[in-house]
């Protein structure tokens, strides 16, 4: 088992979820300027999160099946985020607040140690995205990203990909394809 | 109404992202049930969003406008006055819902429509999400916006957008209706 699937079964059998949401195709979770500091485990679907930079739609993150999603800037500052949240197929969630989330980290060693693990991951991840980002090559870019998540061309339409690795969706399906 | 500034902008933020997810559900069916008519006078989906539309194109510019002119500071406080309070709760959907008489120029009745009137829906509630998110470095009290239905009168800028987001839940609960 990894991490978060040990720190979920925990939240699980202490009945810590606050509720379930569901979402159908396209909905959103959260959009610009609102406040989000809920932690959210995705039963079934996929989400992604992106921001809107003059009109454009740049894909920052995606969520799958059995990942935890968060807008994590509100999460961490409590503050509004510029982040929207939306389902890519039919979703279901389990929300948790942040201020029961932490009771739960900090009522023992054991959860921790598990939480810390999960951000180092994160922490890791975010270090390869910054190194995608400044990738120069379009091809380079796809070979990263193709390299370090396969699932992710399994489950996610081409158009959002094609916004996470920064090219056009045309320019994606020629990689592909060569 | 009396109500803390914050908590009203989170409030309208939470509208329109139910608006938005309402009319993404919306985009789902086939263009002819969004075309579809209970009868001549009564608007289908479309049409009601259209209607939307047609408002979203006066006050989105004025709005953007009346915000980068503003030299306010905000405030804690948005204080809606009566009158104000009066015409924007007006617009809010309720039980069994008066009929408001539609001004021509804003009657999307018979108008041949597709699906993108849906698509510019979407746009627009992004660009009221930006709107509404700029909203937090002016006055929403002292900073006036024009309405669409009068020369005469200015509304604050907290009530204008009250209005333009309770009118579209409004009509997207008709939309709705007209599938039922």
């Amino acid at each position: 088992m990894n991490p978060i699937e040990k720190l979920v079964e925990e939240i699980e059998s202490q009945n810590l979820w606050e509720k379930e949401l569901n979402l159908t195709r396209k909905e959103y979770l959260k959009v610009q300027g609102s406040i989000d500091t809920n932690l959210y485990f995705i039963v079934k679907g996929s989400l992604r999160i992106f921001i809107i930079d003059e009109f454009e739609e740049h894909t920052i993150r995606f969520g799958y099946k059995n990942n935890l999603i968060a807008a994590l800037d509100s999460y961490i500052k409590n503050e509004p985020s510029d982040l929207y949240i939306q389902a890519i197929k039919k979703t279901e969630l389990k929300v948790i607040s942040k201020n029961s989330f932490n009771n739960f980290i900090w009522s023992s060693k054991k959860y921790i140690k598990m939480w810390l693990e999960i951000v180092n991951e994160l922490v890791y991840q975010q270090m390869e995205r910054e190194r995608d980002i400044l990738t120069k090559s379009p091809v380079e870019r796809y070979k990263r990203v193709l390299g370090r998540s396969p699932h992710l061309f399994q489950e996610i339409p081409n158009k959002y990909i094609a916004s996470y690795l920064r090219m056009q969706p045309e320019t994606l399906s020629r990689i592909k394809k060569s | 109404m009396k109500i803390k500034t914050e908590s009203l902008i989170l409030d309208l933020i939470e509208r329109t992202r139910q608006n938005i997810n309402q009319v993404e559900q919306l985009s789902q069916l086939t263009e002819k049930e969004l075309n579809k008519k209970k009868n001549q006078v009564t608007w289908s989906v479309l049409e009601c969003i259209e209607h939307l539309n047609l408002y979203g194109e006066f006050y989105i510019p004025e709005i953007e406008q009346k915000i980068e002119q503003s030299k306010t500071d905000p405030d804690q406080l948005f204080k809606s006055g009566i009158l104000g309070n009066y015409f924007a709760k007006s617009m809010l959907p309720s039980g069994k819902m008066r009929k408001i008489k539609t001004f021509k120029d804003k009657n999307p009745n018979g108008c041949k429509l597709n699906k993108r009137t849906l698509k510019r829906f979407l746009e627009q509630q992004k660009q009221i999400l930006e709107l509404l998110n700029k909203s937090r470095k002016v006055n929403l009290n002292k900073t006036k916006t024009a309405i669409s239905i009068s020369k005469l009168l200015k509304l604050k800028l907290g009530n204008t957008f009250r209005v333009l987001i309770y009118h579209n839940q409004r009509h997207i609960e008709q939309a709705k209706k007209a599938i039922e």
